[in-house]
């Protein structure tokens, strides 16, 4: 028998989908780790639904192959793949109390009622659903509903857990609480967990890694805080992070960053490893403005001021590109004027301005 | 600026002239009506309006002929549009799964619907012919000869559900097949990851999603059923003898052949009682029967 934590539980191997002569998803790659938190995020239309929905066997591959605890799954019907899903409008039995939607499978599927009625109150119990269990869908509100979808996927105890933006329905506030939650459950019970989201902040707090994803193409597959400090390539870079990052067109001459008429020194192994260029792009975090180990004197002709009380954004511009800048909340600057931050070139990024990969 | 009080006034202006056509074209046809059900009417030979008060009633329903009728409408009625009902339904999920050739078959199958009751009645009256019709051909081939579809009273009534249902099952088609098409896709989607089978996603999702749907459109071909005539009208004209004679074909016979007006209109009423009473039975049984999935 082959170690089986070892081995990818899910795998994609070189799978690709055409809507008829249109490729919305090139060649694709991934592995997923038994247990495994792992979130497809990305602008609309980047396939990661798509991706997700081969993954259900809701969508048909059109070539290659998904591979679930190495068992090639890629012509099994959606049934017999022990997944269990949860969709972004909740897809509830409208019909049905929440225990008969959350029981139902379990009941198709001949379970004893003994068991079903164990495994439904238990699940309600964890979700918070105890009160509402003979209400049907349509008297709960929206969390309460998301919540009975995560219980019929739960109850089943499914090899992976599948997750289409479950949390887009939902308003700010409870948006927040539930994405702890469905991350705190998915830990408890440690199933293997595929959840697709737009929305960058979700995908950071919740995975284990997170797979950036634009036009059908993986960018980058890290754990979040990698993401932000080494992000593979400039579209990675420009996706993650609020406000997001800044970019220049600049040149490395002499061991300092030449950015119209300014000059910013570089430290010193930075200097070292991108070498002198006359053409690359630099990105800098609104939040490396703020001084630092390494900081550089930037010149800012400011446009507006955004005070958000922890700090204040600083809009503006420098050599003709925009950029924003998050500083002290009592940060002197005056709308119309030119203010100094300094900018920490330790954490500066390059990219290669042809291939837009990190240097 | 107008004054309110004017704008009141002219709302006046506008809303006689309806109220007026209404009443002249519902209300006083209907009252009359009652009214002449209470009398003896006859235009052939004319004789003048007398006053009987329920004799009318009191004879139709004493009339075995208007049992007969009742019944033959009641047979021909529930049994075609029980067939209706589950061959619509049964086509518009074959249809909505998009079958091959799904988008001829949606045109093809929604003809009958469009033409009119008495064309359909001759086109069946050619094909069921004893002697001539293509049906007599196939059922000589199979070893019947001259089958009397239409001048044997059960194979006539038979007949007649088959045309019933050869016209009105397109409408089925056509609601439950929106229906269908209304129904989140989602719901199914969650179904078939979690391994439900298609009978069951069928059983437990469709069926009762649609139950509303169904019990309108079963409502409305029971009303639009118990009218039947002019198929009747043409394809036996009620015979063999009275044996496939509905309601309003009786209504028909009594009023434009026996021209009996006062008759005809105490049947009229009745029939109209007979309607209301069962629509409002069946309403309320569907209403305890939704009430479980709501």
């Amino acid at each position: 028998m082959t170690n089986a934590s070892s081995e990818p539980h899910v795998a994609f191997k070189a799978i690709s989908k055409s809507f008829g002569e249109q490729q919305v998803i090139p060649p694709l790659d991934l592995e997923i780790n038994r247990g495994e938190f792992i979130v497809l995020v990305g602008p609309s239309g980047c396939g990661k639904t798509t991706t997700l929905r081969m993954l259900a066997g809701l969508e048909t591959v059109t070539s290659g192959t998904i591979e679930i605890s190495g068992k090639d799954i890629t012509d099994t019907r959606a049934g017999a793949r022990d997944c269990a899903m949860v969709f972004q409008n909740y897809a509830l039995y409208p019909h049905m109390s929440v225990r008969d939607n959350i029981g139902y499978a379990m009941k198709v599927h001949g379970a004893d009622q003994s068991e079903i009625d164990k495994r439904v109150s238990e699940a309600a119990t964890l979700l918070g659903l105890d009160p509402y269990l003979d209400r049907k869908p349509k008297n709960l509100s929206g969390g309460q509903r998301q919540r009975v979808a995560i219980g019929r996927a739960l109850v089943r105890k499914p090899q992976v857990f599948l997750f289409d933006e479950p949390l887009s329905n939902l308003d700010a506030k409870l948006r927040v609480e539930m994405r702890t939650e469905i991350k705190l459950l998915q830990k408890r019970l440690g199933t293997t967990a595929v959840y697709v989201t737009h929305d960058q902040i979700e995908a950071m707090t919740m995975a284990d890694r997170v797979v950036v994803m634009q036009a059908g193409k993986i960018e980058q597959v890290a754990a979040p805080i990698t993401l932000y400090e080494e992000p593979a390539n400039r579209f990675v870079a420009n996706f993650i992070g609020s406000p997001a990052m800044n970019f220049f067109d600049v040149a490395i001459r002499d061991g300092a960053v030449h950015l119209g008429d300014q000059k910013l020194p570089l430290p010193a192994e930075t200097a070292a490893r991108v070498g002198a260029r006359e053409k690359v792009i630099m990105g800098l975090r609104p939040e490396h403005m703020n001084g630092g180990d390494h900081p550089a004197e930037l010149h800012v002709q400011c446009q507006t001021l955004e005070p958000l009380g922890a700090h204040t954004l600083v809009l503006g511009e420098v050599a003709g590109t925009k950029m924003v800048a998050q500083v002290a909340p009592r940060f002197p600057a005056q709308a119309g004027e030119t203010c100094t931050v300094l900018a920490d070139m330790a954490h500066v990024h390059f990219f290669d301005p042809d291939t837009e990969l990190r240097i | 600026m107008p004054s309110a009080a004017s704008n009141d006034r002219i709302k006046h202006l506008f809303l006689w002239p309806a109220f007026l056509v209404v009443l002249l074209v519902t209300l006083f046809p209907l009252i009359y009506a009652l009214v002449v059900s209470f009398q003896a009417v006859r235009l052939v030979p004319p004789t003048p309006a007398r006053f009987v008060g329920f004799d009318n009633y009191a004879e139709i329903i004493q009339s075995a002929r208007f049992w007969g009728s009742v019944q033959v409408t009641a047979v021909i009625v529930f049994t075609s549009v029980a067939f209706q009902f589950v061959l619509g339904f049964a086509l518009a999920l074959a249809l909505h799964h998009n079958v091959p050739g799904a988008t001829l078959y949606r045109v093809t199958f929604l003809l009958p619907m469009f033409l009119a009751p008495v064309c359909v009645a001759l086109i069946a009256r050619m094909l069921f012919h004893p002697v001539l019709g293509p049906v007599n051909d196939l059922f000589t081939a199979l070893g019947f000869e001259h089958v009397p579809f239409l001048t044997n009273s059960t194979l006539a009534i038979s007949t007649l559900i088959i045309v019933e249902v050869w016209q009105w099952t397109p409408f089925v088609i056509l609601l439950m097949l929106a229906g269908l098409q209304g129904l989140p896709s989602e719901v199914f989607e969650a179904a078939r990851v979690d391994n439900i089978s298609a009978w069951r996603r069928f059983r437990d999702l469709t069926f009762p999603m649609l139950l509303p749907l169904s019990i309108a459109v079963i409502f409305i071909r029971l009303i639009e059923g118990f009218k039947l005539i002019d198929t009747v009208f043409v394809l036996t004209g009620g015979g063999p003898g009275t044996s496939t004679e509905t309601l309003t074909l009786f209504a028909y016979n009594e009023g434009f052949k026996k021209f009996n007006i006062g008759m005809t209109s105490a049947l009229s009423f009745l029939f109209l009682i007979v309607v209301i009473v069962f629509g409002t039975l069946y309403l309320a049984a569907a209403q305890r029967l939704t009430k479980r999935y709501r």
